[in-house]
């Protein structure tokens, strides 16, 4: 799509732009905090859609608006990123006309802070501009519409708390949600209106449509604690559409290493699943890893899965318990023990502070870029 | 402390702000002066960013003024306009503003609970081992009394070993009965820990909802 640069005299002078939003990026949150205070007055009803505090949301404006305007003449990273934020923005009940509302509070907003450097040609700037962002959302939202709905309601059919932080959910889809092993959706409950937290889904796509999110109690994490605790079976809960990047590599000859900590076990559960129903399934270690022995909530599951499939192995990790009897020492140092990591591809996932640990072990002891598979965090940006 | 540069200066991070502590033989800060002076810089600088709102916000009326031309007294439509979209913002930063202060503290709490939590299962790990050994010694106590008694016994040597059967089975019910007080123990603590956590949420949901009408 060549829009975004027209010729003639509609022709947007997108170094204009980049100065004009540089100048009012100046004033920092007090901008976004104008444009939602300016979008809710003038139309009330759109505050329903967001939660209450709006803090978060303000940074992601913020940061949406900063990269859309730094890629305007990049389009081949632009234009995913602006249909993937068409389609994300479905399930929060956006639809093509808030759209005009949204751009007219984002050009008050912007004459606002300019002041006297507003001019007719910015005004004219950005609204060719805004024109051109909000049609490449609503077609790709309008694309998705006819093979997707907005969201996926499903039900509680299973909560079991393992520890005291870790419960293990099973949900079912009202209508089929079709996924890849690896990948996590947007998770919204109604004890937590509004706001929306990403969970992998911890199996393979099954017959009964049922998924599994493993949920860690984050300190003070609102969505969190009411899925750990709150919810109960019959609970009603609200998915969006899968997203994710860290999916199992199936052209590779290499064998699998597979680094989890703590419930960042999920999705690479659900690639284990995944290449249980392979013809010719590599061999599999995956190293499990968590603080104390309590910890390592889903060991049992694990171990009856290697006992059943001869090419998985398991490893557990515990790092914070000295009488432990079994391999002591983080995810990294068991990983790092224990594999000879040429023959194999490593899938990571946990913590920031587990990936980065892990990550940087990986390449510290030689093993090449592209055989290291994370989760890429951009698409949970928007 | 780490931190990313594209991340936003508040008060709210100075004040939440975690050193790591300097290895050891190296020389380090009082950390109730480091805490101390976080909490002095995060006061100031939620003031100054207060001062700076309402700062802008004269700026901004004043700017609209010079530019409309008109120095009547009085507000101008437009102000009035940008005027309620000021006070929308204020009431909404005040919201946000109790709903991380709530969440703050749910998080110290459960912290806390938790610090304290894996206090009393080590205690109990460390008791529970000490009754077990105890138990253990005077077990093998009474193993090493076993082949004495093969020969036929004196009535004498028969009535000390039934004495001391009976002191072993009165000893394993104290340790039951010990064994039993910690795990009653943990489970209050672990009570306990929840109804602080629930407190935690109470306050927040309160907090929330007086956060409410001025969000409306």
């Amino acid at each position: 799509m060549s829009q975004i640069v027209k010729s003639g005299d509609s022709a947007v002078d997108e170094q204009r732009l980049k100065e004009s939003f540089a100048r009012v990026a100046e004033y920092g949150d007090e901008v976004p905090l104008f444009f939602y205070s300016h979008l809710f007055l003038t139309h009330p009803e759109t505050r329903e859609m967001f939660p209450v505090s709006m803090a978060v949301q303000r940074d992601k404006l913020v940061n949406a608006l900063g990269r859309i305007v730094s890629d305007v003449s990049n389009h081949d990273t632009l234009l995913p990123f602006l249909r993937g934020l068409g389609r994300d923005h479905r399930k929060f009940a956006a639809v093509a006309e808030h759209y005009p509302a949204v751009g007219a509070s984002l050009i008050a907003t912007l004459k606002h802070f300019s002041g006297s450097s507003w001019t007719e040609d910015l005004a004219h700037d950005w609204t060719e501009a805004y024109g051109v962002i909000a049609q490449v959302m609503t077609d790709a939202a309008a694309e998705d519409e006819t093979q997707n709905p907005a969201w996926w309601s499903a039900t509680v059919v299973g909560h079991e708390r393992r520890t005291m932080e870790v419960a293990v959910l099973r949900v079912a889809p009202d209508v089929p949600l079709r996924y890849l092993p690896g990948q996590s959706v947007a998770v919204e409950c109604d004890a937590r209106p509004r706001v929306w937290r990403f969970y992998s889904m911890a199996n393979a796509p099954r017959h009964d449509g049922t998924i599994d999110f493993h949920v860690r109690v984050i300190d003070g994490g609102a969505v969190s604690y009411a899925l750990a605790r709150r919810v109960s079976v019959g609970t009603r809960l609200r998915l969006g559409a899968p997203v994710g990047t860290l999916l199992l590599n199936t052209d590779s000859p290499r064998n699998l290493l597979l680094a989890a900590g703590s419930t960042g076990l999920a999705p690479l559960k659900a690639i284990v699943e995944q290449v249980a129903g392979l013809p010719d399934p590599p061999q599999a270690h995956l190293v499990f890893g968590a603080r104390t022995a309590a910890g390592l909530y889903d060991l049992a599951d694990l171990e009856k899965m290697a006992a059943q499939w001869p090419w998985l192995t398991v490893t557990p990790a515990v790092s914070g318990e000295p009488g432990y009897r079994g391999e002591k020492g983080t995810v990294a140092d068991v990983v790092g023990r224990r594999v000879r990591l040429a023959d194999h591809d490593v899938y990571i996932c946990g913590s920031a502070a587990m990936t980065t640990a892990t990550v940087n072990r990986m390449q510290s002891l030689g093993m090449p870029q592209d055989q290291i598979y994370v989760e890429d965090y951009l698409w949970s940006e928007s | 402390m780490i931190r990313a540069d594209s991340e936003a200066l508040t008060p709210e991070r100075v004040r939440s702000a975690v050193f790591s502590l300097t290895r050891l033989g190296r020389r380090g800060v009082d950390e109730g002066e480091v805490r101390a002076f976080c909490d002095w810089v995060s006061g100031g600088l939620e003031r100054l960013l207060g001062d700076n709102a309402g700062l802008q916000e004269e700026v901004m009326r004043l700017r609209n003024r010079l530019i409309s031309g008109k120095d009547k007294a009085g507000p101008q439509p437009e102000d009035a306009h940008v005027q309620a979209v000021y006070v929308l913002s204020r009431a909404q930063q005040t919201a946000d503003r109790y709903v991380a202060d709530a969440q703050e503290y749910s998080m110290e709490l459960a912290q806390d609970a938790q610090t304290r939590r894996d206090e009393v299962l080590r205690e109990a790990q460390v008791r529970a081992s000490m009754i077990l050994e105890e138990a253990h010694t005077a077990a093998s106590h009474a193993a090493s009394m076993v082949p004495a008694a093969r020969e036929p016994l004196p009535a004498a040597e028969r009535q000390e070993l039934q004495a001391e059967i009976a002191y072993l089975r009165t000893f394993s019910d104290v340790c039951r009965t010990h064994l039993r007080a910690y795990m009653e123990s943990l489970s209050r603590s672990i009570e306990q820990w929840e109804q602080v956590e629930r407190r935690g949420a109470a306050a927040a949901v309160e907090a929330r909802e007086s956060a409410l009408p001025a969000s409306a």
